[in-house]
């Protein structure tokens, strides 16, 4: 048997997080080690069963927690206090507001994905992956809604359609062989569209896949970089 | 009160003076005509006294304590002059007797009975009058100074004065018969309730003026006619102060009337609040009462005490209406106000007087801030209760039926032992369920808007429009936080405004400014759309918005024409 990702699932819906429980055992890829309904037994079960990635509901009410942000802030302690667990957020908000918070401290191990992708194994598993090789993925439509964003903004659109693909596979965490296959286009045709929204975007290329993905969402970011 | 010193204070000054003025004439014992004359003179200052501590806003009562003291000061004049008081003291005392004639004859008639010129073309004879009644008692008044008088003929300069005092007396008599034809003309033509009160000033004016006739005959007449002159002079003192008195006793003239209670006869004046009582205790029962639509009901209760009605409501525009007392006829008297309208109806007992309109006319400003604020607060929560009812439509047409839609294909893939198309199809379904209620919460209140601000917010609901909009704000504004109601107010206004630049205005760009100076919040959206006439489209959305804003101390205004676009620009007051 080859070795499963250990995870534990926190949702403070009881369906849910069954639910959640189960598809990621089928996929015979990820061990459920622990189930749990709120942020403190969170901490607790990271802190006894020691597991590779956390996925976590964005609210659980109850404790002292912030209010709309336990997951969020659960997240924060545990990658403070055990650096090598991954933590997959799952949000019914795609509003950009809640990944910047997330990844208000660094991108690293952090991965923000829309509850949907319950419903999409492979993606879920994408990120579950990256995230436990201190990868970091934020969720497509997170990342249509930033660009709407800077449309809304009135800041220029540089990029071609094609372009867009590329940057929300890059925000996906994926290296360019991967967007090439996603794609489906050669791998020197997703270098030269990479290189392009670096070089338009005003950003240094890097070929480390979670530094590119801060990158793209330093400029996405909340802040429109001019007005800063 | 704060009248009834000054006004104490005048009515004694007057009533001493024609005691002492009258006794110091006739010297102690004082024959019977001579108290006579003193009881017939006090009712005037007494009267008086009454009318200017109770209604101490009409100026009837003031008039008639100043028509006292002229009496009682000449009196006095007359008086100090017979036990050889110099001239200089007692003459311009006794002049005061023209301006008791002026004031009685003239203006008591002119003004009655509330204090005011029956209209502004009396104006001129009040002038007349005024001047006429100077030009008399100064005639008189340097005529008898003159240190000469009586011990020579009289020069040049005595008959100029006694030409002008004469003139002064002819005009003032002129006067006096043209405003008893008006108080006879008003008489004929007043209505009810007043006509018994001017029937009694009619009849007062006329006996002054017999008496006067009288007192005529007696100084024409010398000795001989002395009990016409007696009477004379006690018509010209007492027939208007007693028709007054009747006018109030019968006809509760100024809403002053005398009654029994219990077993002794009282002067009841509390039968019926001022016109500033009744504001200022409708001040503080709106005060107290925080719920509109109560405050409509004390506002119709103060009208309807205050004027001693049946019923009295209070009609919104937006058909509110509510009724204190039992509405059982129509309303004689409709008073239309801000946003709305008093209604008035039968006064317990007789029609409505003057003075009843004036109240319900002073009561029409509060009224209309109660209206507007209840009407405001009425259509606020209309408004929200519309809004949850489309919520509920939302949710039972729309997120349900999908729902059950998809556990009907649930139930068919498991029967059917569905391939993995159908399940992705099913899971296609669920995630549309999903987005749609995703769209539905973030409409009731959008989490950006909570946790991000109105910039976010607002930026977040245009990011999603299917045309170009752009969305520019201040940095500053970015991180500055506002009240709930006030950012939900103004995102909710750009919200529904973008709307309704793509649902109806068909608009393929818009343009949205949020900014914060002079402590206002402003938005502005403004579209290339088809555009409207505001004046006839009816905006349903943008009222009630429009009326949220309002609550908060702010507004909306539509700048629009056809073919020229729209423009929306609202604001709301916060601190700077």
């Amino acid at each position: 048997m080859p070795e499963t990702i250990r995870t534990v699932v926190a949702d403070d819906h009881y369906l849910v997080r069954e639910g959640t429980r189960r598809l990621l055992e089928t996929s015979g890829e990820v061990t459920v080690v622990g189930a749990v309904g709120d942020a403190d037994e969170l901490l607790d079960a990271v802190r006894r069963l020691r597991p590779d990635v956390v996925i976590t509901d964005i609210r659980m009410p109850g404790g002292r927690w912030r209010a709309g942000f336990e997951g969020i802030d659960a997240a924060h302690r545990i990658r403070s206090a055990h650096p090598g667990v991954g933590v997959v957020v799952l949000s019914q908000f795609s509003d950009a507001l809640f990944a910047f918070e997330l990844f208000k401290h660094g991108t690293e191990g952090f991965a923000y994905l829309l509850k949907d992708r319950v419903g999409d194994l492979d993606e879920l598993l994408g990120a579950i992956r990256a995230v436990a090789s201190g990868g970091s993925v934020i969720d497509p439509k997170v990342v249509e809604g930033l660009l709407a964003r800077r449309d809304v903004r009135g800041q220029q659109e540089a990029l071609t359609a094609r372009e867009r693909d590329v940057l929300r596979e890059m925000a996906h965490g994926r290296t360019n062989s991967a967007i090439a296959r996603a794609l489906h286009l050669s791998i020197s045709s997703v270098e030269k569209n990479v290189n392009a929204i670096f070089t338009k975007l005003g950003l240094e290329n890097s070929g480390d896949v979670h530094r590119r993905v801060a990158a793209v969402l330093a400029y996405l970011g909340p802040e429109p970089p001019d007005q800063r | 009160m704060s009248s009834r010193l000054p006004a104490g204070s005048l009515a004694s000054i007057a009533a001493g003076s024609v005691v002492i003025g009258a006794l110091l004439e006739s010297g102690l014992p004082a024959p019977a005509s001579q108290w006579t004359f003193i009881v017939c003179a006090l009712p005037l200052p007494a009267l008086g006294l009454l009318l200017a501590v109770r209604r101490p806003e009409l100026r009837y009562g003031w008039l008639l304590l100043a028509t006292a003291l002229s009496f009682g000061l000449a009196t006095l004049g007359v008086g100090l002059s017979m036990r050889g008081v110099p001239a200089l003291i007692g003459a311009p005392l006794a002049a005061l007797f023209t301006v008791f004639y002026g004031l009685s004859w003239i203006f008591v008639p002119l003004l009655f009975p509330d204090g005011r010129l029956p209209s502004r073309r009396w104006r001129a004879v009040a002038w007349i009058s005024g001047v006429a009644v100077v030009l008399h008692g100064g005639g008189l008044l340097l005529g008898g100074l003159s240190p000469s008088r009586g011990t020579r003929p009289p020069t040049s300069f005595d008959l100029v004065l006694a030409f002008v005092a004469g003139g002064g007396q002819l005009v003032t008599w002129i006067m006096a018969v043209v405003v008893f034809c008006g108080l006879v003309v008003r008489w004929r033509r007043a209505d009810p309730p007043e006509r018994g009160q001017y029937a009694w000033m009619v009849s007062g004016a006329a006996a002054t003026v017999v008496g006067a006739v009288l007192l005529m005959a007696f100084v024409a007449g010398g000795t001989r006619a002395g009990v016409a002159g007696f009477l004379g002079i006690v018509m010209v003192m007492a027939a208007l102060p007693a028709a007054i008195a009747v006018a109030i006793v019968r006809h509760r003239l100024l809403d002053v009337r005398v009654g029994l209670r219990g077993s002794r006869l009282h002067l009841v004046f509390d039968l019926r609040p001022t016109v500033d009582e009744v504001l200022s205790d409708l001040g503080t029962a709106l005060e107290d009462t925080p719920e509109p639509v109560e405050q409509l009901g004390r506002l119709a209760a103060a009208v309807r005490t205050g004027l001693e009605l049946r019923w009295a409501a209070v009609a919104l525009d937006d058909g509110t209406r509510v009724v204190s007392g039992r509405q059982d006829d129509r309303a004689v008297l409709e008073l239309p106000v801000r946003g709305g309208r008093i209604e008035c109806g039968p006064k317990q007992s007789g029609p409505l007087t003057r003075v009843d309109r004036r109240l319900v006319r002073a009561l029409a400003v509060p009224a209309g801030l109660a209206i507007q604020s209840a009407g405001l607060v009425t259509r606020l929560v209309n408004a929200q209760e519309a809004e949850r009812r489309r919520i509920e439509r939302n949710i039972h047409d729309g997120v349900q039926q999908q729902l059950v839609a998809l556990i009907a294909g649930l139930e068919l893939a498991r029967a059917t032992g569905a391939g993995p198309d159908t399940l992705a199809d099913l899971r296609e379904q669920a995630r549309q369920t999903l987005t749609d209620l995703r769209e539905l919460a973030a409409g009731i209140h959008p989490s950006s808007l909570s946790q991000g601000g109105l910039v976010e917010a607002v930026e977040e609901r245009c990011s999603r429009l299917p045309v170009r909009t752009t969305v520019s704000a201040p940095p500053s504004l970015r991180a500055r936080r506002f009240a709930d109601e006030v950012e939900g107010a103004m995102y909710f206004t750009v919200s529904e405004t973008v709307a309704n630049a793509l649902k109806h205005a068909g608009a393929t760009a818009i343009e949205v400014r949020l900014a914060h100076d002079d402590g206002r919040l402003r938005a502005t959206v403004a579209d290339d759309g088809r555009g409207f006439e505001p004046r006839t489209a009816s905006r349903r959305g943008l009222a009630t918005l429009a009326d949220r804003l309002d609550a908060l101390g702010g507004s909306l205004t539509v700048d629009s024409g056809p073919g020229e676009g729209t423009r929306v620009n609202a604001w709301v007051p916060v601190d700077a």
